[in-house]
């Protein structure tokens, strides 16, 4: 099988969250020596590029996404072993991420996480209802260059502000998005947030962005 | 016609002087726990106060109505999950939520024996028993349930759900269907204590969450199951994109079928026709709290336009909308004919 034809397949087998495929594929992929990183970013991933396009234009819903999820996870753990641990390409970054307290709509945060792991982050899930305080801690405990604050609700969005005030007064480094259905620019601004996206594909570029203007820093 | 019979009327189909101004979910606001001494979190687990809060938007600013309770918990808490009520003796509003899921997909669902008594569910008719003796002669007592498929969200991990709905939809069924006779057991009860009429909320299956066509092959059985189980009017409300699941609501059997802001009513109620009831859909949020007294003048007129029956918020009455903008919704509704 070509090395084409190993990246096409896992790429279909994601969209068609068929995950006994995704590993066979992922199989051939270590078996014939077609690099590993490569099988991740041109095959997983690109399937669940797909995905959130089918997902955005309403022809997947959320089980479907979850799925396709799945399966992308089950080649992410047969490939992963394989990756060589290069500093460079690595450390794409950390994120703290999770639904502030008093809310428990996690739909939403959880497609957002998904797509930051598919990209290579490491991504601490602090899952819903989190209390406020749990994201300062985290962020320090993990060093984490972004910290993702979602909200489904006006009354918990108000908590959001209050994260943002404490993570700045501990580390002012830390880049910060929030995002949910209520939240808009105007939201973000007036909180001091450093953005906020209407969904998972934004919500990843706009990561990837205040990722590499850390590393800028940095230099 | 006083508001109780503008409700009723309005929800069995019949003639009325005007469209009514209620809704079948929560419309407690910040000026009403104020008035009636109540703070938010306290309301959960007090007949007295919840009964008190329920009231206030009815005595304060005439909307035709008092719903109880004001959560999404009753049922889980009463088939045994632990809720937390966020009572931190402060003012703040943080809704209910469920703490401790008890079912994992795959084993058995326990229904206990004796819901009837279980968690708050002697409270709650209690409440509603106090607001029928308060208020209850001039207007409309409502109460609600979930439906089984958001009743499976909180009494299990929803991604397991969401995903099993797929994978295992026979399965998934099986339990949507035990949960529903759970369901129509505390509807009883609501009923009994004195609801007149009853909202099922299925907010968990929406088009933006599951598709038309599970919600058509898995969701909307036993729903039919849970609505046929209850006596008197029932409203079916779906919040999020509900366009594509109209015709299904319908289907679903309930007196009226209640949307949120995502629905565009004017091509739900040509789809419909004339004889369904539809209620909705002043946005809670951005229209109830953000707008302006003439903006919310603008939204009544423009929900009445596109063919509603009842004006009514999409979702629960946000609490902290401004006392000029709910004085605005029931006074700008007064002035129109009915649908
Ligand atoms: C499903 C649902 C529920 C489920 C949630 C299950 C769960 N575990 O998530 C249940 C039934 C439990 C529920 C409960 C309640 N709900 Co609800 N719910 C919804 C509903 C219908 C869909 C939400 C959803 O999942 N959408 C699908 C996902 C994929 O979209 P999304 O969340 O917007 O996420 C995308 C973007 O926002 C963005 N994003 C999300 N997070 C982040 C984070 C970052 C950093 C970034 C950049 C981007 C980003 O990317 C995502 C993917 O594209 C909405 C209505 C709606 N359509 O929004 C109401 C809604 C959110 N609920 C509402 C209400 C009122 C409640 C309750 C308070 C009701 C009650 N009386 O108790 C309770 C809340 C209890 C609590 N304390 O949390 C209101 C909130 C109103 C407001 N103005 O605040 C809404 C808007 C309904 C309405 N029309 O009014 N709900």
């Amino acid at each position: 099988m070509s090395e084409e034809e190993i990246l096409e397949g896992l790429k279909k087998s994601v969209i068609d969250f068929d995950e006994d495929a995704v590993k066979e594929y992922a199989q051939r992929a270590i078996d014939e020596g077609v690099d590993p990183q490569k099988a991740i970013f041109d095959g997983l991933a690109a399937g669940m590029e797909v995905v959130g396009d089918l997902f955005q234009k309403g022809e997947y819903f959320v089980p479907e996404v979850l799925m396709c999820a799945d399966a992308l996870y089950a080649g992410l753990d047969i490939l992963k072993p394989h990756v060589k641990v290069d500093e460079k390409t690595r450390v794409k970054g950390q994120v703290v991420i999770g639904t502030v307290e008093g809310d428990v709509h996690d739909i939403g945060k959880n497609i957002v996480k998904l797509m930051f792991d598919i990209a290579g982050f490491t991504v601490h899930d602090l899952g819903k209802d989190v209390p406020l305080d749990r994201f300062v801690e985290e962020q320090l405990k993990t060093d984490s260059d972004i910290v993702a604050l979602s909200a489904m609700m006006t009354t918990t969005m108000t908590g959001m502000k209050k994260v943002i005030e404490k993570i700045r007064e501990k580390n002012p480094k830390v880049k910060i998005m929030i995002g949910g259905a209520p939240v808009t620019e105007e939201t973000a601004k007036a909180y001091g947030a450093d953005a906020t996206a209407k969904d998972a594909t934004n919500a990843l570029s706009e990561a990837i962005k205040m990722v590499s203007s850390l590393r800028e820093m940095q230099k | 016609m006083d508001s109780r019979e503008r409700v009723l009327r309005t929800l069995e189909g019949e003639a009325v002087d005007r469209p009514p101004c209620f809704s079948g979910m929560g419309n407690v606001t910040v000026h009403g726990l104020k008035k009636a001494g109540v703070r938010f979190a306290e309301a959960h687990g007090d007949a007295k106060k919840m009964a008190a809060a329920a009231a206030s938007t009815y005595k304060l600013f005439g909307f035709e109505c008092a719903v109880a309770p004001f959560d999404l918990g009753l049922e889980a808490e009463a088939l045994g999950c632990e809720l937390n009520f966020y009572d931190d003796g402060s003012e703040r509003i943080l809704y209910p939520t469920v703490k401790t899921k008890i079912l994992k997909f795959g084993e058995e669902l326990n229904v206990p024996e004796g819901l009837a008594e279980r968690g708050r569910v002697p409270m709650v008719k209690e409440a509603i028993g106090l607001l029928k003796d308060d208020i209850g002669d001039e207007v409309a007592v409502g109460s609600y349930v979930l439906g089984p498929y958001t009743l499976a969200g909180q009494v299990m991990d929803l991604n397991d759900l969401l995903k099993n709905s797929f994978k295992k939809p026979d399965e998934v069924e099986r339990i949507l269907r035990s949960l529903s006779t759970a369901i129509v057991t505390i509807a009883a009860e609501l009923k009994e204590a004195g609801a007149d009429y009853i909202t099922v909320r299925e907010m968990g299956a929406p088009a933006d969450v599951i598709s038309p066509r599970m919600f058509s092959s898995m969701v909307l059985g036993p729903l039919k199951e849970t609505i046929k189980g209850i006596d008197g009017p029932v409203i079916l409300h779906i919040c999020g994109n509900t366009n594509p699941i109209v015709e299904l609501m319908v289907e679903a059997g309930a007196s009226a079928i209640a949307v949120d802001q995502k629905n565009d009513v004017a091509a739900t109620r040509e789809k419909l026709g004339p004889t369904a009831v539809i209620l909705g859909n002043i946005d809670p949020y951005n229209t109830l709290v953000k707008g302006t007294p003439d903006e919310v003048k603008a939204a009544v007129k423009g929900v009445i336009q596109s063919g509603v029956n009842g004006v009514a918020p999409g979702c629960d009455i946000w609490p902290e909308a401004p006392a000029e903008n709910m004085e605005a919704l029931v006074k700008a509704t007064e002035g129109y004919e009915p649908n």
